[in-house]
């Protein structure tokens, strides 16, 4: 789980989403703090389905999938089972 | 932004409402630009919509039918009812208009085939032959679900397929298919500028808000009259000023796909006449109360669609914008 969540810091702080010196709380919204818009969301999924090689289905495309480090974890690790 | 106290007020009707003296209002407005610019008359590009339909017809009752010229201006992929529509209301109004296909421009860049190709690499299943396009995102009331935009494949009118498009795939979509509207806009500055007219704009306030036009395409005009109306304001007027039935009734569609793809589908995610009353409500800053009482809507629904609403107006902010300017003596 920790090393899913470092991955997708890395990503956003590589992509500039997130400054270096930033940090983000396990359940810190990534939409109301500014860190991804809505291109900003379509390029994460193609990180997260490229990287962990998983499909998102339509129904799991909600704002708790996908909104905090948490969220998107959670996601990936029922994915990737 | 204005405060409504009331409990009571149905919002609707508060948008429907003195839609008489706003026609009024915005044909002096139409007058008031066109004098101002020392322009001789508006030249109007007419989709068989709502939008241009009305703005044609204030155009023509306030200054006159012969100054004022309408430009059909269909590609490949629009559906034949724009045209034959469009002809209609000019024809109904006596206006003199002109249909100048811009198919020859997309063709000239190469449009269609760059589209077809995201197409084909995003579905692999799609056949040209069989298949009609639409862009879509999920319904937003009833799943929730996020911004993602899908292409749609559609055979014999029900869906065949649905896959979600890549980041960069759906960057590149987007600028070509803007080239539809920024092409049809450097037609009708030609029309203008040969004619010594403005160029009027057909944009609602709905569209305004959501950022639902294309920056120097549509949105590249001199006037826009109904940018302070939502769009159920538009219908409202449609109705008190005659416009064809058959264009009320049709749904609004920014009609750039082979598959006649609604507004509701790409824009909106919900029905407009629920779209504006939550702008309205936003705007009048009206109670939560009021807003379920005259939506239907839960409250947790309510402050879903405003969280949505705010993350689009945010987004297309860049569209709205004027290029800022560095005043040097300031």
């Amino acid at each position: 789980m920790e090393q899913i969540k470092n991955d997708i810091v890395d990503y956003l702080k590589a992509n500039s989403f997130m400054d270096n010196s930033s940090s983000l709380t396990d359940n810190d919204s990534l939409t109301q703090n500014g860190i991804i818009d809505s291109i900003g969301l379509l390029e994460l999924m193609d990180y997260i389905c490229e990287k962990y090689s998983i499909e998102i289905p339509e129904d799991m495309l909600t704002p708790e999938n996908f909104d905090s480090l948490q969220g998107i974890t959670n996601m990936i690790t029922r994915l990737a089972k | 932004m204005q405060v409504m106290e009331e409990t009571s007020v149905n919002i609707i009707e508060a948008l429907k409402g003195d839609i008489d003296s706003i026609a009024l209002k915005l044909r002096g407005f139409i007058r008031d630009q066109v004098t101002g610019f020392k322009k001789k008359g508006v030249i109007i590009g007419v989709s068989g919509g709502i939008d241009s339909a009305v703005a044609l017809t204030l155009c023509v009752q306030e200054l006159g039918k012969e100054n004022v010229y309408g430009l059909l201006l269909p590609e490949e992929e629009s559906a034949p009812s724009s045209k034959t529509l469009g002809a209609e209301v000019c024809e109904s109004l006596d206006v003199s208009y002109e249909e100048v296909p811009i198919s020859p421009i997309l063709r000239s860049l190469n449009i269609y085939d760059q589209k077809e190709q995201i197409i084909k690499r995003t579905c692999p299943e799609y056949d040209p032959d069989i298949h009609k396009t639409s862009l879509v995102l999920p319904d937003f009331l009833n799943q929730g679900l996020l911004n993602v935009p899908y292409i749609r494949l559609i055979k014999d009118g029900e869906t065949a397929a649905r896959h979600r498009l890549r980041a960069n795939d759906y960057l590149e979509l987007i600028g070509l298919q803007n080239v539809k509207q920024r092409s049809r806009m450097i037609v009708q500055y030609m029309y203008a500028e040969k004619l010594n007219y403005a160029v009027c704009g057909t944009t609602n306030k709905t569209e305004l808000a959501l950022g639902q036009f294309v920056k120097y395409g549509d949105g590249g005009v001199d006037l826009e009259p109904l940018a302070d109306c939502y769009k159920v304001q538009v219908y409202a007027m449609g109705k008190l000023l005659n416009v064809n039935e058959e264009i009320i009734k049709r749904p609004p569609s920014a009609d750039t796909w082979s598959h006649y793809t609604t507004d509701e589908e790409f824009y909106w995610r919900m029905p407009i006449q629920i779209m504006d009353q939550l702008l309205y409500a936003q705007e009048h800053q009206l109670p939560l109360k009021v807003i379920e009482k005259n939506t239907g809507l839960s409250a947790d629904t309510i402050e879903k669609a405003w969280r949505h609403i705010n993350r689009i107006r945010d987004s297309t902010e860049y569209v709205r914008a004027t290029p800022p300017v560095c005043y040097i003596n300031r």
